[in-house]
């Protein structure tokens, strides 16, 4: 059964599309991410779900209902602000059975589900107080609890821990995380932080402009981007991009110049030849995906063009304890990032090259599109 | 030694810098003895008024016209008070002054409240110049708008009537406009979660925006009441029945066949005023909040 289904959704203020066209479904029971740059409609769209903002177009269902007219409050939705948008003149308790209260639950009942909700959001303790008496993180839960007395349908996230600090984040986003697998409500949630999406989805969309790039599990999205905007935005430290040039076309790839006029290579496994000799595209590979070595390790003579790797200048190294990041130029001046492991010698102003498996070179065309 | 010298003069004051600091200080007691010399000076000037009001109440009327009446208090005579209170109207004109002070200062509210409400959060047509009219309606003074409220209110037949002195009085902008200011304020994410919560604009305004402003409820609520209490102009033009008049109004009927009693004339001012200072006293942080958010609009 599906949770949530938009068909040809849009949305326009005037001549200004903020989204553009959107078809997607999210399972029932799915935790489902929005993601994508800020202005990218990701936020229009989760207020449209919601009811918050009109549709100029398409259709929005939900468990097979159609609510696209239908009020905010019968969507049976309940959604969780960025600022948490608690009333600040009411305690917890009261936050938490406003709506109920709304809709003539009896006393005895808002009294039982809003404990319930305390309980699993572990703020049995602070039901008497007000929000200004409580930290960040406890006036998310409340936030939270707000939205699981309602018993809604689907859960709407906008961007809810963005002002919690760091650690507090990495905290919240395990309990939302464990709340999900506890309630297994279809929950839908908007962020700009991949990492975010990464580690809360069932399923990424990825929005830009407000059109969904590509939707997918995570480890989808990130080991096979249909383009360039998904290939660099999912992954961190992005994707790095070389501008390259295919001086061979073998049956199972390319083989493509770095740079111009160089004759230092990397090869890429496509399936299909559509490239010919000539051709420009734009290799994408992952920092963990590159090899390095020193250059005066390198051994030249006997080797083969395809074995020596691109030369780079070492210009800093991030040290984050088991990884590191070297963050290299090349001569013509493009920046390429790679990840090292173990070994915690500094290697500033050092020359290396790089290599990397033909299999995990992607390679993208010079509109952005995934070439495969 | 020369080094020497030059350390000393640097760690010790010269007797010149101790001179100049000195008068420094001594300025300053100065200034601030000149400056509470003025402010009482203005304090005595302002109470004036108020205090002889008090005194001459406290005369016989012979006293108060001789001319043996000087400035200090030389009599303590409660007739002109039990005159002005058995005597005279004065209880009828309390009960009109409150009466239409509260209802005038619960529809006043209530209405610009209300107005405030749909300007700030609701989005239709002509919105914005609906709150132009509002804001610019401060610049028509209510003086050029009496003949006209006259001619309705008599058409209408509400001459002499609570219904003649508090209908024009409900138009109260400032009301509008500072209940206006604290609801945009109000973030929107709030409105947001009403309505998911099953919530509409009553539930928002009532349980919602009004009790975030409470505090500005309470100081609008009373320079309402206090603007109300003490009109006299509108009151004046539409009763001319002693028994429908307000304390302000009904003070100028204070006169006999002998002309104005002046003590008696002093202690109806003054008993009318007793309500609203006594008020003033407990409520005096609200009522300076009130003045301040009032002329914060205007300014």
């Amino acid at each position: 059964m599906t949770g949530v289904t938009l068909s040809d959704v849009e949305k326009s203020f005037g001549e200004t599309t903020i989204i553009d066209h959107v078809s997607l479904e999210i399972d029932h029971g799915d935790f489902a991410v929005f993601v994508g740059p800020s202005g990218c409609g990701k936020s229009t769209l989760l207020r449209m779900i919601a009811g918050l903002e009109e549709t100029s177009g398409g259709t929005i269902e939900i468990e097979g209902r159609d609510v696209t007219e239908v009020e905010p409050a019968h969507r049976e939705v309940a959604m969780v602000f960025q600022s948490y948008a608690l009333y600040p003149h009411l305690s917890v308790f009261d936050n938490m059975a406003f709506s109920l209260r709304l809709a003539r639950v009896p006393k005895t009942q808002i009294k039982a589900q809003v404990e319930e909700a305390a309980r699993i959001l572990k703020l049995g303790k602070e039901l008497h107080k007000k929000p200004s008496q409580l930290s960040g993180g406890q006036r998310q839960r409340v936030a939270i609890g707000r939205a699981i007395v309602r018993k809604p349908k689907v859960f709407l996230f906008d961007e809810p821990l963005s002002n919690l600090d760091a650690e507090l984040r990495v905290q919240m986003r395990l309990e939302l995380s464990r709340l999900h697998r506890q309630l297994g409500s279809t929950m839908i949630y908007v962020t700009h932080d991949q990492v975010e999406a990464m580690t809360l989805a069932d399923k990424i969309f990825v929005l830009r402009d407000g059109v969904v790039q590509q939707s997918g599990t995570p480890l989808a999205l990130y080991d096979d981007p249909d383009n360039r905007f998904v290939a660099g935005f999912i992954g961190s430290p992005a994707m790095n991009f070389l501008d390259a040039t295919v001086v061979e076309v073998t049956p199972t790839g390319i083989v493509a110049t770095i740079g111009e006029g160089s004759e230092q290579t990397l090869a890429a496994g496509l399936d299909t030849a559509t490239l010919g000799k000539g051709d420009a595209v734009t290799l994408g590979v992952r920092p963990e995906h590159l090899q390095f070595r020193a250059v005066a390790d390198v051994e030249v003579a006997g080797e083969s063009r395809r074995d020596v790797g691109v030369r780079t200048r070492v210009e800093m190294t991030e040290n984050l304890g088991g990884v590191a990041y070297l963050y290299t130029r090349m001569e013509d001046g493009q920046e390429v990032v790679i990840e090292r492991r173990g070994e915690r010698q500094t290697q500033r102003q050092e020359s290396i090259t790089f290599t990397a498996d033909a299999g995990h070179v992607l390679v993208f065309d010079q509109q952005g599109q995934r070439l495969r | 030694m020369a080094m020497i010298k030059a350390g000393r003069a640097q760690t010790r004051p010269t007797a010149a810098k101790w001179v100049k600091v000195g008068s420094s200080v001594r300025r300053r007691r100065i200034e601030r003895r000149l400056l509470l010399m003025l402010t009482l000076l203005a304090a005595i000037i302002w109470i004036f008024p108020l205090y002889w009001a008090l005194v001459t109440s406290l005369r016989s009327e012979d006293h108060v016209v001789s001319d043996n009446a000087g400035l200090l208090p030389d009599m303590f005579n409660l007739a002109a008070y039990q005159d002005a209170l058995f005597n005279s109207n004065l209880l009828t004109w309390y009960v009109n002054s409150i009466g239409t002070s509260l209802i005038i200062t619960v529809l006043v509210l209530i209405s610009g409240m209300m107005c405030a409400y749909a300007l700030s959060q609701m989005r239709f047509p002509g919105r914005r110049t609906l709150y132009g009219v509002v804001l610019a309606s401060f610049m028509i003074p209510s003086q050029a708008l009496v003949v006209t409220q006259f001619v309705l209110m008599s058409d209408m037949g509400l001459v002499n009537s609570w219904a003649g002195i508090i209908l024009p009085q409900l138009i109260v902008p400032v009301v509008i406009i500072v209940y206006k200011q604290f609801f945009d304020a109000v973030p929107s994410e709030m409105r947001e979660a009403v309505l998911l919560d099953g919530g509409n604009e009553y539930t928002l305004l009532f349980k919602i925006y009004l009790p975030l402003n409470w505090g500005i409820t309470s100081a609008l609520a009373i320079i309402t009441f206090i603007m109300a209490w003490n009109q006299f102009f509108w009151p004046f033009l539409v009763t001319t029945s002693e028994s429908m008049m307000t304390i302000p109004v009904g003070i100028t009927q204070v006169r006999d066949t002998f002309g104005v009693n002046y003590a008696r004339v002093m202690a109806v001012a003054l008993l009318g005023a007793a309500p609203v200072a006594i008020a003033y006293l407990l409520f005096q942080k609200k009522v300076t909040e009130a003045v301040m958010i009032s002329s914060g609009v205007k300014g």
